[in-house]
């Protein structure tokens, strides 16, 4: 839930507001006071974590304890010569890529969906959303269920088609593809709730003004109500991309403890997960999960960037 | 008009809403109150807390109820609970990361092949044996070299309380009819490489399709049984090891040979060997003695014998279930005592533990008691406890390591035909080098 | 951003005659319209589809667990039953997680408002020197993703000694930056002339805090105080890192981890995973029409 769009707005706002020149004298050193319990825990619980974990990287600190001794760049050299490594990335990028335009579109396409059909809105509302607010585990041990060869519900419906079984999570072509899917269904609902809101901020009389021009319903769709989401349709690309990026949970769940057949759902925090914990190699973990947080910071900032351009 | 029915609505609501808040917040405060924000230990029970952790699932995890639930109708003064973890490697993880933690379990269940891994002196607490002792356990009633696979500088860590080694199964009527069986029934004992594949290929004759199935996606087990009853040796030193490249070779071509004439299937995972022998491809399997809980279940003809002699002898690969200690920073004497009984009890009992998931008891007594010998066929392999070869005690060996995932890969290509013995051991070093190289975690 | 903009562009070739989904229902009751009709049952039919995995978990938990794996498959059976349902009760883990859950969701909403709340205050409504470093430098936080700090966070832990406790799980939950800002962003918009008047009558920050700047924000609070208790409730990686003591697990890192005694049965771990959605599908219910419209007040439509 993270949103960078904003970011620019803000200080302007600001400055605006601080130049109106409304300094109080009774006030001057309350503001410190109201921000420094955030502040605290800001600090102890994720300053302080990042720049421990920079140290760490330099370091062979391991989960058993144990003496720890500089190391110089060594965990770096190991992290950025590891092919897994490298594979893992990418499988978190692949998964990127094939998760956000599904997860994008399908989120629009419902909103407007639900926006038009207006006598069943609890009811739309209900059957996308709630799957978000599954817990992890639940999604995945019904997702299993249903991919189970043999006699799952999806193998089953394949089978009724005439098509051939699939064996969705043992298959190391398939088992990302799996994921996506069931990620798709679980999580589509917070994309389909931000587009539900820009919906309704789509002021009535833009249709009504249209309709008096004679536009049918899917050219209204089409020049009134696409053009009015762009924004949104870049704020949620954004989120999306950021939060696939931090793609785990689902993917340790479904593709097991190494990772899915011949690890093909080995995402990149399951690998540190794996390196810093099962294998105890904490140093070399942080040497990872920095590698990850830049590059998650530049993908951000390129996208951040193209964004606001676009938008502008 | 739908402003003025949803505000009218969520007036309805905001009673309702603010109820199931302050309900969740009285709960909150509830439970934490109750808990003092940490683990509910019962707090108005006098009873000795206990908490144990295991990975046993299946066979075994019927086998630990049972034995649990006598031990709590023997101890109503003990709080007793066991928690089952799925195994492998999460349930290393979770104990590890426990003990990190310095909150752990009072008891533990890890494989002995782990302990070097499971970094004794910083994870683990030692076990002291003087209190062992008091409670009837010491090396007397244990195989010594069981005993010993528990000591890690000078102390005790891990209390062993089973051996598991890989035993030869045989189907009794495809080896009859091979004329395989001796006179008591017995499979007839094979000594060195020929007669073996003589045998197999006796069995082959019958079963017209394979003669030994085999675990292919793990077939370290084979490997180290092989190695070891040439009495080769795997040594690991700070960045280099030293392989007996002949005694590898020797194994890798028996593989080899199994695959080329088509004995051995070229790929099965565990359940598919178990089956395979189920279903009469073969008539010998080499495998865990845990599968024992599933030919009993099966109802098909089967037997068991310790495994064969290919290089003069008839040692095995084994690994044991052991008790260990997982650190903790407070820790309590009372409770500690009280998981030292637990462990004496669980060794002394283990009677249960072996007649149904086909493990050999660690200790002594149960093996020599008239029950475990009239055990069928338990009691034929019996022996392999004498003959078990355990891993090699480096921190990247043990129940599902990362060597024996690295071999599984080198020996792939034998299984499937794909490489020679010469290209499986290079391919073997080639793992070991990185392994050896990797800067140790423990 | 003006929302009046982007007329549609008429051009006179294609006027009206496409098909898709047609106007909307509310134009006139009664007026039956094609379009409508058909709009209607794409709409049901998504509906459907989505809530397909739902309800086959629901016929499977209720199926003897025999039945659960004949071929073909059936969505209803002829002998329905509770009996999974009172198993996973009795067996108690489920009810102690969803307990956890509860207590650590609600230490994380309550703490992560109260601090938000605080902050965001400060920022908005206070000079002070600094003010415009502290609050980029807050702001900065977002693009750490707390994934990633998972293993220096767990070091922390062991020294602070919080492994294996509802703190340990709840506390660094509880940074979120994202919150501040959506907060300050709301307290800007607050008009100034409610604090002086407020002001006037000699009331210092924490009343003008308490008595104009809350009031306004309940439906603020209430979205990010639901997202902030879902979010708790079905974090699963720290969690997972933080708790090995299955008393103390949540749902999602119990469910997941703690190996039923009876191997691989399909009907009651479809009832586990029903008990274990249960309580926030209940509250997503209760609550429908405040994450909607909070979404929407809470300003992340951009």
């Amino acid at each position: 839930m993270t949103t960078l769009s904003k970011l620019s707005n803000r200080s302007n706002k600001h400055r605006g507001r601080a130049s109106a020149g409304d300094v109080r004298e009774s006030g001057r050193w309350a503001g410190p006071w109201f921000i420094l319990p955030f502040v605290a825990f800001y600090v102890l619980f994720l300053i302080w974590p990042s720049l421990a974990m920079l140290g760490y990287s330099f370091t062979d600190r391991s989960l058993a304890g144990g003496p720890v001794s500089w190391v110089g760049i060594e965990n770096w050299v190991e992290a950025l010569g590891d092919p897994y490594m490298w594979r893992s990335l990418w499988i978190t990028l692949l998964f990127t890529l094939l998760s956000v335009p599904p997860l994008v579109a399908l989120g629009a396409a419902l909103a407007i969906l639900t926006d038009h059909a207006r006598r069943l809105g609890w009811f739309l509302r209900m059957a996308f959303f709630a799957p978000f607010v599954l817990p992890v585990a639940v999604m995945t041990m019904i997702w299993t269920w249903l991919y189970q060869p043999g006699f799952g519900l999806i193998n089953q419906y394949l089978q009724m088609m005439g098509l051939q079984e699939v064996e969705w999570l043992g298959n190391e072509g398939t088992v990302l593809i799996a994921i996506v899917i069931a990620t798709v269904w679980w999580t589509v609902g917070f994309n389909f709730v931000l587009y539900l809101a820009a919906l309704q901020g789509i002021p009535r009389e833009t249709y009504e003004a249209a309709g008096i021009d004679g536009a049918g319903a899917w050219r209204k769709i089409r020049h009134i109500t696409i053009p009015q989401l762009k924004r949104t349709t870049g704020l949620v690309t954004v989120l999306q991309v950021i939060a696939s990026l931090r793609i785990f949970d689902q993917a340790y769940l479904m593709g097991g403890d190494f990772g899915g057949p011949n690890f093909a759902s080995r995402t990149f925090i399951h690998y540190i997960y794996e390196t810093g914990f099962v294998n105890f190699r904490l140093g070399l973990g942080s040497a990872m999960a920095w590698v990850l947080t830049i590059t998650m910071v530049l993908v951000s900032v390129l996208l951040f960037r193209f964004f606001t351009r676009d938008g502008r | 008009m739908r402003d003025a029915k949803y505000t009218h609505r969520s007036e309805r609501w905001l009673p309702r809403r603010g109820f199931i808040a302050a309900s969740g917040l009285g709960l909150t405060g509830a439970a934490l109150g109750i808990t003092g924000c940490g683990p509910a230990d019962a707090v108005l029970d006098d009873r000795i807390p206990l908490r144990q952790w295991n990975p046993f699932s299946a066979g075994d995890g019927d086998r630990i109820i049972q034995m649990h639930q006598r031990y709590q109708d023997e101890h109503p003064d003990i709080d007793f609970r066991a928690v089952t973890f799925e195994w492998g490697p999460p349930f290393y993880t979770k104990v590890a990361m426990s003990a990190a933690g310095g909150r752990a379990a009072d008891v533990a269940v890890l494989h002995m092949s782990r302990l070097a891994s499971m970094a004794p002196g910083r994870l683990l607490d030692p076990i002291d044996t003087d209190t062992l002792a008091d409670f009837g356990i010491d090396e007397n009633v244990l195989l010594p070299h069981v005993w010993n696979q528990g000591f890690h500088d000078g102390e005790l860590y891990g209390l062993a309380f089973d051996t598991h080694p890989h035993i030869h199964y045989f189907n009794p009527e495809i080896c009859e009819e091979a004329g395989l069986l001796d006179s008591d029934g017995r499979l007839v004992e094979t000594h060195g490489v020929e007669e073996y594949l003589d045998m197999c290929r006796a069995v082959q004759e019958v079963t017209g399709d394979l003669a030994l199935s085999l675990d292919t996606t793990y077939s370290w087990p084979f490997f180290w049984t092989m190695y070891r009853q040439q009495d080769a040796e795997l040594t690991f030193f700070e960045d280099d090891f030293q392989i007996d490249d002949e005694a590898a070779l020797n194994a890798f071509a028996v593989i080899h040979q199994l695959t080329e004439e088509g004995l051995t299937p070229r790929f099965t995972n565990n359940p598919g060997a178990t089956a395979v022998l189920d279903n009469g491809q073969a008539g010998l399997l080499f495998q865990g003695n845990w599968e024992i809980p599933s030919f009993e279940d099966s109802g098909l003809p089967y037997s068991a014998g310790e495994a064969p002699d290919l290089f003069g002898n008839r040692r095995t690969r084994a690994d044991a279930h052991c008790f260990v200690l997982p650190h903790q920073d407070d820790r309590d004497p009372e409770r500690t005592r009280a998981s030292l009984a637990y462990m004496a009890w669980m060794l002394r009992n283990s009677l249960i533990w072996s007649e149904g998931g086909g493990h050999i008891p660690a200790y002594q007594p149960v093996v020599e008691s008239d029950e475990y010998q009239a055990l069928e066929p338990h009691v034929h392999y019996a022996g392999a406890a004498e003959n078990a070869e355990f891993e090699p005690d480096v921190w990247f060996s043990g129940s599902s390591s990362r060597l024996q995932s690295e071999a599984a890969a080198a020996l792939n290509g034998l299984h499937t035909g794909s490489s020679n013995p010469e290209q499986a051991l290079e391919q073997f070093k080639a793992s070991l080098r990185t392994l050896v190289t990797t800067p140790s975690p423990v | 951003m003006a929302t009046t903009s982007t007329p549609p562009r008429t051009t006179h070739a294609q006027s009206g005659r496409r098909h898709g989904p047609a106007p909307r229902p509310r134009t006139r009751l009664g007026r039956v319209n094609p379009g409508i009709t058909i709009l209607y049952v794409v709409a049901i039919a998504a509906a459907l589809v989505w809530l397909v995995p739902l309800l086959w978990a629901i016929a499977t938990s209720i199926k003897p667990e025999a039945e659960t794996t004949l071929m073909p498959l059936r969505w209803l059976t002829a002998s329905p039953t509770v009996e999974h349902y009172v198993a996973v009760i009795q067996r108690g883990e489920l009810l102690r997680w969803i307990l956890n859950s509860l207590v650590v969701s609600t230490l994380v909403t309550v703490l992560t408002l109260v601090l938000c709340v605080l902050a965001a205050y400060g920022f908005s409504k206070c000079e002070f020197p600094g003010r415009g470093w502290a609050f980029a430098l807050v702001i900065g936080g977002i693009l750490i993703p707390p994934q990633v700090v998972v293993v220096p966070q767990f070091v922390l832990m062991t020294q602070l000694n919080l492994v294996n406790t509802y703190w340990g799980v709840a506390l660094p939950q509880v940074v979120m930056p994202m919150f501040v800002l959506i907060f300050k962003r709301f307290f800007d918009a607050i008009p100034r002339d409610y604090e002086d008047a407020a002001r006037m009558d000699g009331a210092g920050h924490i009343r003008i805090l308490l008595n104009v700047v809350l009031p306004l924000s309940r439906p603020i609070m209430a979205a990010v105080g639901i997202f902030a208790f879902i979010g708790a409730w079905n974090n699963f990686l720290w969690p997972l890192i933080v708790i090995q003591d299955p008393d103390v697990m949540t749902v999602p890192v119990g469910l997941a981890t703690v190996s039923s005694d009876h191997g691989l049965q399909y009907a009651p771990s479809m009832a586990a995973a029903v008990i274990g959605a249960l309580p926030l599908l209940i509250v997503f219910l209760l609550f429908q029409r405040q994450i909607v419209t909070g979404v929407a007040g809470a300003g992340i439509k951009g």
